[in-house]
């Protein structure tokens, strides 16, 4: 039986530059597509909470009412889900990981007041003017897909009756309804 | 017939890098008998399945484990899509494998590494480690996480890889293979490695069957078993051969592991020559009526998934089986009659992941 036989790859290693970094010293590189941390863009936010409801760490919380975004960065676990699932693009994925700390950090972003929101308003035979999301009922079928996949259940619609309404105080005009209409009669 | 004497090993124990307790019953310095118990990480994330839609659980399942994750992701993804009815594209699937590959590249390299610190061999351990890293590096490179992926999603994959990332995969590994080759000779032919490992813990072929035991275990032992040739990803078209040694001691279990690097290598340059080109995924859309289960093959064995729909965007159940469950009788049996500065070696070898055992 050999012994020593490592003494090669030891001799060898001598005379080769350390495999380590001096961290901190040395800084990190980042490949463009390493997922470090989340950052959002507080402009274009609609506070419309599907980033929180798709959290699979629940790191994520909304508050409509107060228009605060906040993310427990501890908690994340860096999956881009948010990222993929937000309608509105605010949210991105940078390569830096945040830097190490002894406490549970959470940041929380006050996003921009919302534009002011006209009164509930019922879909008309022609669509109504104003802010906000508007139906042609001509081309409504009713079928509901709109209110099914609309986040803040905003959207009622009765086929019985055929009746289309929004609540615009709670629509966060995020365009899901209008991607999944089929009828395309949705706009915003 | 010496006094018996309990003595506990573990939950933390310098060789363990998770949490198992096992209760040694010792005569003198022998091991007569062996009473294991599990439940110090358990985290419940089966019953998470009822809280998070589907889409989502596939990024809980593949955080069971930090080694395998790649394989718990593709199982679940697989498994769902199976109950959903559809199939991930050609692409996909080869990507699939080419990870996956990458995956059992770096844990059984970080496993050869804990094998030499377990025996105290640490320049050993650290050189493994090193050449790991490479992975990792290609890891990052193309998924975006080091250990974590979060590529695999439920009907093929997030993100692609292009023809010169792909190559410069295979140059990597192509240059990495004689540096493998350097360690594993240690492994292989260093009187100190050898001394700790042949005839040491010998499980029968005979015994491997009735205990049930998995991957490297079972193949170190002569069974052929291998769930790669059982149609998940694309291993049929690569002419996927499982690797067997017979003579079922420590030294075998080590050497099917060393050998399955240089195979997931081969495996990874054919997977990269006959890629086809085409999309990576097909929408996952609706609800999960249906129940489907799922056998693959981790680095550590054979895992078993299951899936039934609630109907909704929810499972009704998921059920994760993992390869460590299975060799912990195999374990049990190894260890009766062996000594007690064999025990951490023993343990060792049968790669333990207590977090993929509880979940």
């Amino acid at each position: 039986m050999a012994t020593f036989k490592i003494s090669k790859l030891l001799f060898k290693s001598l005379f080769k530059k350390p495999a380590t970094l001096m961290y901190p010293v040395v800084p990190r590189e980042w490949t463009p597509v390493t997922r470090g941390h989340i950052e959002i863009d507080v402009n274009s936010c609609i506070a419309c909470g599907i980033c929180q409801k798709k959290c699979p760490a629940n790191a994520i919380t909304v508050d409509r009412e107060a228009r605060t975004w906040e993310i427990q960065r501890m908690q994340c676990i860096q999956c881009n889900s948010c990222v993929e699932n937000c309608p509105k693009k605010c949210l991105t994925m940078k390569p830096e990981y945040t830097t190490p700390n002894t406490e549970k950090v959470t940041d929380k972003f006050q996003l921009p007041a919302a534009a002011p929101k006209a009164a509930p308003a019922a879909g008309g035979a022609a669509p109504a003017g104003g802010e906000g999301l508007k139906n042609d009922l001509d081309a409504c079928v009713f079928c509901g897909l709109c209110a099914k996949n609309c986040p803040c259940g905003a959207i009622t619609v009765d086929r019985a009756s055929k009746s289309w309404t929004v609540d615009t105080g709670a629509c966060a005009q995020c365009g899901l309804c209008v991607e999944k209409c089929p009828k395309k009669c949705l706009t915003l | 017939m010496g006094k018996r004497t309990i003595i506990p090993f573990g939950p933390q124990h310098p060789v363990l890098p998770e949490p198992v307790h096992l209760d040694l019953v010792m005569e003198d310095e022998k091991v007569v008998d062996v009473i294991p118990s599990i439940g110090y990480i358990h985290r419940g994330l089966e019953k998470l399945v009822e809280k998070k839609e589907y889409t989502e659980m596939v990024y809980v399942i593949e955080r069971i484990c930090g080694i395998c994750s790649f394989g718990h992701g593709w199982g679940a993804s697989a498994v769902i899509e199976g109950a959903l009815g559809i199939e991930a594209p050609a692409r996909a699937q080869y990507l699939r494998t080419i990870w996956h590959e990458l995956s059992r590249v770096h844990s059984h390299l970080l496993w050869l590494g804990l094998l030499a610190d377990g025996f105290g061999f640490d320049s050993l351990f650290m050189h493994c480690w090193r050449i790991r890293e490479h992975v990792l590096d290609l890891f990052e490179k193309t998924t975006g996480g080091r250990v974590i992926f979060s590529v695999c999603k439920v009907g093929g994959v997030r993100k692609d890889i292009d023809a010169m990332t792909l190559k410069e995969i295979v140059d990597t590994l192509n240059s990495l293979k004689p540096e493998i080759e350097e360690v594993a000779e240690v492994f292989r032919k260093d009187a100190s490695c050898r001394n700790r490992m042949v005839g040491v813990g010998t499980l029968s072929y005979d015994d491997a069957v009735a205990l049930g035991a998995v991957g490297p275990v079972a193949r170190g032992s002569g069974v052929v078993q291998d769930m790669r040739l059982t149609g998940a990803g694309v291993y049929d078209e690569l002419g996927f051969e499982p690797i067997i040694e017979t003579a079922g001691d420590c030294q075998a279990r080590t050497e099917v592991r060393i050998r399955e690097v240089f195979q997931s290598i081969e495996l990874i340059e054919k997977a990269v020559a006959m890629i086809p080109d085409g999309p990576i995924e097909v929408p996952a859309k609706g609800n999960v009526e249906n129940e489907f289960i799922m056998r693959m093959e981790q680095p550590r064995g054979e895992a078993f998934y299951y899936a039934k729909g609630a109907g909704s965007k929810f499972l009704e159940r998921m059920r994760v089986r993992t390869p460590t469950n299975q060799n912990i009788p195999a374990l049990v049996h190894m260890l009766k009659g062996c000594d007690l500065a064999d025990v951490p070696i023993l343990v060792l070898t049968i790669d333990p992941c207590i977090s993929c055992t509880e979940r």
